[in-house]
Parts: structure tokens; sequence; C-alpha cells
């Protein structure tokens, strides 16, 4: 495992740079507006002054050389348009957390809910209570997300009387996001658990565990869950990593300063230094959640091994 | 005097497929005596399996025991409703094995896990004894090395190993009836008679009562105290191994015994059966084989034929055995098999 984990290491690390490497082509191509927030009041000589004091001047290679080397140390440069002169890493370290306590918080009330709702789903398949939950999740799949987040706040507001607006210390306030961002999720692990739930109980594994004598609780949740979580445990560290990006509707909705839109709104400012540093930081989740995912995978899945084949 | 363990009465099972009935078991009637191994044999589709499902409750949620009752030690398992009540008598009081030893096991779990869970739920023993049981269960059943082997996930062993594993669950149990649903079919034909030897000598060391469903003669003849035959999802035939296979007098019996290859010379044309097996949904109006009976009576199409007694082991359930019935010969090759100084295959 330890050479295939390497050799993973290193793909990955190829993947990266190559990233890091068009990210960065691509924004030598863009306007120099971006690197002054008061470009329309400068002279052609301070726009010059200005390149050249911060480096922009040089052969590429060397800048490109330059900005890695930077990046290694932590230092992704300054912000200029987005927010004048603070730099990058500052505006990531205070968005970041906002982000991931609020998507953190998503993904493990998705989970509290999906799982147990899913295993009395299972088990009473075509029951009433089957029956209502999938009612349930079709409704949050087919009903657009712009309206029942928007249905969540009004309820939440007029009648539970709970603040809108975000605030860092009043936990209330999270509540809202919090529920309104977990729907999409409930309905997405529900409906998948359940169906490889009911996948798992025809097996004839499952048979024999009934002949065994072990009780239908224990078959469920020691025999089949395991089974069903398989195909999508893969899938889990990418979700946790996701969290990262933030929620660009329930944010803004509720004014909440995290990273959700973050990307869109740096490239509408043209502030180069931050769209680069926040499409690899995007870059960087991608492929490290894929990793975690097939390290979990091998962890819960004895078949698979980690030889020599794999992807990335 | 032969006590019996299991008493399956009328037993009918019927399932919904599409809105549409299906009559699976029509009516099985079968004892089992305590200690012997009997075997049930029948083409696919017959209602072997579904007859041993439905003793231990394993139908599938479409099935409905119609009618009958399955007789355990004074309780009637027809009459169990919950999950709960089967587990009372599911591995300690019958164990099963089944078909697919590829798809038996839990692929997640290492087989002695697997087979300590069966040992905590069934015996009372610490920990440490129950690491101990698993090693002995693994000897028993012939893996080598268990002390290793134990930790093994199912996708590690072969298909003879996993099928081993799949015995050594069901002693785990320490069950009185073991059944065996085709328990060979899915391995090849050396690991075949492995098993079969295995199973023969636990179930003489641990004095097992066994049911085992077969479509294979040649099993029958290795493993049989008595056997019934099945066609249609009922048992027309059951005997002694002797009766059946020295005097078998139903056609249908007759015809499963022409068409075992092991009869013929290389080059000589096999005699099959033609013909299908009844449609399930259809009501049947006098005997079900009656269509594919090249001997089949006036009466067969009108009157379902009773159990006629051959002797106290034998029964037969067709017109020819009736007083008045025309007296009707094997096909030549039965006859001349019986002729064999060694009957079996």
């Amino acid at each position: 495992m330890g050479k295939y984990m390497l050799r993973r290491l290193v793909r990955s690390m190829i993947t990266l740079f190559l990233v890091v490497f068009i990210v960065f082509s691509l924004l030598r191509l863009m306007p120099i507006e971006g690197y002054f927030p008061n470009y329309e009041k400068l002279t052609v000589e301070q726009i010059e002054a200005g390149l050249k004091n911060m480096g922009l001047l040089d052969p590429l290679p060397i800048q490109f050389f330059r900005y890695v080397k930077d990046m290694l140390h932590g230092d992704l440069g300054y912000s200029r348009t987005y927010m004048a002169n603070v730099l990058v890493t500052d505006i990531l370290k205070q968005k970041i957390p906002i982000s991931m306590k609020f998507g953190l918080s998503t993904l493990f009330l998705a989970l509290l809910i999906s799982i147990p709702l899913s295993l009395a789903m299972a088990s009473h398949k075509g029951k009433l209570i089957d029956r209502i939950g999938t009612l349930f999740l079709v409704i949050l799949q087919a009903v657009p997300y712009a309206v029942y987040l928007l249905l969540i706040q009004a309820i939440g507001t007029e009648k539970l009387h709970i603040k809108m607006l975000y605030h860092a210390n009043d936990v209330t306030t999270w509540i809202l996001p919090i529920v309104s961002m977990s729907l999409g999720n409930i309905a997405f692990y529900t409906t998948w658990l359940r169906r490889y739930l009911i996948e798992e109980e025809k097996k004839d594994y499952v048979i024999l565990a009934k002949v065994k004598g072990v009780s239908s609780k224990r078959i469920l949740k020691k025999h089949m869950l395991k089974n069903a979580i398989v195909p999508m445990i893969q899938y889990l560290p990418n979700s946790i990593f996701n969290t990262i990006i933030g929620s660009i509707y329930v944010e803004s909705l509720y004014s909440i300063p995290g990273m959700g839109g973050l990307l869109v709104q740096v490239i509408q400012r043209q502030d180069n230094s931050m769209v680069q540093a926040v499409v690899v930081l995007f870059a960087i989740t991608g492929i490290l959640g894929v990793l975690l995912g097939d390290i979990l995978l091998c962890l819960i899945d004895p078949r698979v091994k980690l030889n020599s084949k794999g992807g990335v | 005097m032969p006590e019996n363990i299991l008493t399956i009465e009328n037993l009918t099972v019927d399932f919904t497929v599409r809105n549409a009935l299906l009559h699976v078991l029509r009516g099985v009637s079968l004892e089992v005596i305590k200690g012997e191994s009997l075997v049930i044999v029948g083409e696919s589709g017959c209602g072997k399996s579904v007859l041993l499902k439905s003793i231990l409750g394993l139908l599938e949620q479409n099935a409905k025991i119609v009618a009958g009752r399955i007789l355990y030690r004074g309780n009637n398992l027809t009459s169990f409703q919950s999950e709960k009540d089967y587990q009372k008598i599911r591995g300690h009081e019958i164990a099963m094995i089944l078909q697919d030893p590829m798809t038996s096991l839990n692929p997640l779990l290492t087989i002695g896990y697997q087979i300590e869970e069966a040992i905590a739920i069934h015996q009372p023993l610490r920990k440490v004894k129950r690491k101990e049981e698993v090693i002995r269960l693994l000897t028993e059943v012939g893996m080598k090395d268990p002390r290793k082997t134990r930790h093994y996930y199912p996708h590690e062993c072969s298909g003879g190993m996993r099928q081993r594993v799949v015995i050594a669950i069901a002693l785990a149990c320490k069950p009185n009836i073991l059944l065996c649903d085709e328990p060979t079919t899915a391995l090849d034909v050396t690991i075949q008679e492995q098993v079969l030897n295995l199973l023969i000598h636990l179930q003489h060391k641990y004095q097992l009562t066994v049911v085992f469903i077969t479509h294979d003669f040649g099993v029958v003849a290795k493993v049989a105290d008595r056997v019934a035959v099945m066609y249609a999802g009922e048992i027309i035939e059951v005997g002694t191994s002797n009766d059946i296979f020295l005097d078998a007098r139903h056609p249908y019996t007759w015809s499963l015994l022409a068409s075992q290859p092991a009869l013929y010379v290389p080059g000589e044309e096999l005699i099959y059966l033609g013909g299908t097996l009844p449609n399930p949904q259809e009501e049947i109006q006098g005997d079900a084989f009656a269509p594919r009976n090249p001997w089949a009576l006036e009466r067969d199409f009108i009157y379902a034929p009773p159990y006629f007694k051959l002797s106290d082991t034998h029964q037969v359930k067709s017109w020819l055995m009736e007083k008045r019935a025309p007296k009707v010969e094997p096909p030549r090759i039965i006859k001349e098999y019986y002729q064999l100084e060694n009957w079996r295959f």
C-alpha cells in the first residue's frame, strides 16, 4: 500500500502543478487593471512603476518560479481590487472557517438524518413510513432549490421569529442556513442509501445471516449498512472538502461572509491574485478529496486493493 | 420406532407476481425422520427451494403460505408471524447451507468474524473461547491453517473454501436439522465430491438430520437415506433410497433416472423428458404430470391421484398404482440398470 500511496501522491502533485501552471499562465493574459484598485486615476508612469514594483515586468519563468516559491511559503500575494492591498491569505483565513462551519454542520446534520431515515425506509419498504419518506424526498428533489430556500426563510423569520441575518455570536442565526443547506443533502443521501440498502436486502449473505439467527436490527446495521455505504464512501471526503467552497445562495440570502460566490466576485473585479489563489485552493480540495476517498474506500472494503492500478 | 423431527402437512405457497397468482407449492406433505438424510429431487422450478425457504421463514414478501402446517417440536412454524418468532428456530434448531458460496458470505467481514457471530448467538462462550471454537470449526471443515485463514475475507477464499466456511457457520449454530439448498451445484466436480463427503462425515459426527435438495441423481445416490421426488409443487414419489433407485414407480421418477448420462454407453442417444412444467398460474385439473406422461390414463386428466402406499416407506402419487390400472413397465434403460450389481452412480 505504501508504494501505491507514494505513486498516488506524486501523481496528485503533478496534477496540482499543472493546475497551478495553467491558472498562472491564463492570468498573465488578463488585463492589468486587475492589479490596481484605482487604475483610472493613474498615469502611465505610475502604472509602469507599480507593475515593476510587483515584479510583473520580470520574464514569465522568473515570475512563475517566484509565485510557486511564495505559495510554498504560504504567501499568496495581495488582493488589489477585491480588498485593496490585503493579504490573500488573510481574506481566506477569515472566510474559509465560516463556510466550513456551515458546510460541516450541514453534512453532519444530513448524515444524522439520512442514515436512520434510509434504514427505516428500507426496512419498511412499501409500507407507510417508506411512502411518506419517498414523497418527502421527491418533493425536495423536484421543487427548485430557490423555492424552498425562500420558504424556509419566510417560515423561520415570520412564524418562528428567528433573526434573519447571520451573526457570528448568535447561534440561533445559524439554524436557518444550516437547515436550508441540509435539505438537498438529506434528499441525496437518503435516496441513494435507501436504494443501496434495498439492493443489499436481496443478497444471499443477508439470507445466510438470517439463517444464523442474527436479529433483523443487527443484520441491517452490521451487515447491510456497511455494504450499502461502500458505493458512497468514496465521495465523502470530497463532500467534506467541498464545504470550503460554500453555498452561494444560502450565504447571500443570510448575509454570511463566507466563501460562497467569492470566485465569481473576484473574477468580476479582475482581482488576479485572488482568482489565482481561489482556483488553486479549489483544485487542491478536489485532488485531496479524490485521494482520501480512495483511501477510505480501501479501508472499508477489503476487496479493493491499493496496488498497481489507480487513477489521478 | 423412527421419530419424526419435522412434519410438513399440505404446505401450499402462492406467489404474487405482477398481479398474477402463481401456485408454487400445491400441497406438499413430507415427514423428516430424526437422524436421516432426506433428499428432495426435482427439476428447476418445481418448488424445492421454496419448500426449504418456507421452513425458515425466508420467503420473499410476495410469497404467502396459504395453507398447511410445518410442525417442529410441537411448534407450527407456519403460524409464526414475525422475524422474532423465526429467530427462535433459525440456527440453533434448523440451519441452512445456501447454493452459491460465492455470494452467501458478507464480503466486508472476515470469515472468522462471520463464524464467531453465529457462535456468539448460539453458544454461551467467552470471547477467548469463541476464538478457539472458530479455529476448531475451521479445522473441522477441513480448512488448512485456520489460525491464519480465519482472518481471510471471503474474496480471498476459493469457492470450495467458502462453502466450507458456510458449513462451519451452520455447525457453529449447533442445529438439529441442516437444510442444504443444492450446496454443491455451484462448485466444480472435484470440489463437489469433497464437500459432499465432508457433509456426510459431519452428519454422522454431529448426528444431524439433513434435508438436501438437488437435481443431481449422483448426489442423491451418495447422500440419501430417503428420497422425495418433487414435480410442479407436489411430492409425487417418496421412498427409501432403495425404493427409488431399484423400484421407482412414477413415470416422472423414471424419466429423471433415465436422463442420467452415466447410465448410457458413450454415443448412445439420451432419453429425455419432453414438454415443460405446467404454468404455475393455471389451476391444474387432474394429475400435474399427465400432459408429459406417455402412460397417462384418461382419469389422469380429470382427477388428481391420491398417494398409493406400496410399503411402509414407499408412496407414489399416480393412478398407475391403482388396482385396475394397466401394468406399465419402466423404460428399457432403467430395467437394464436395475440389473446392475452396483446401482450407485
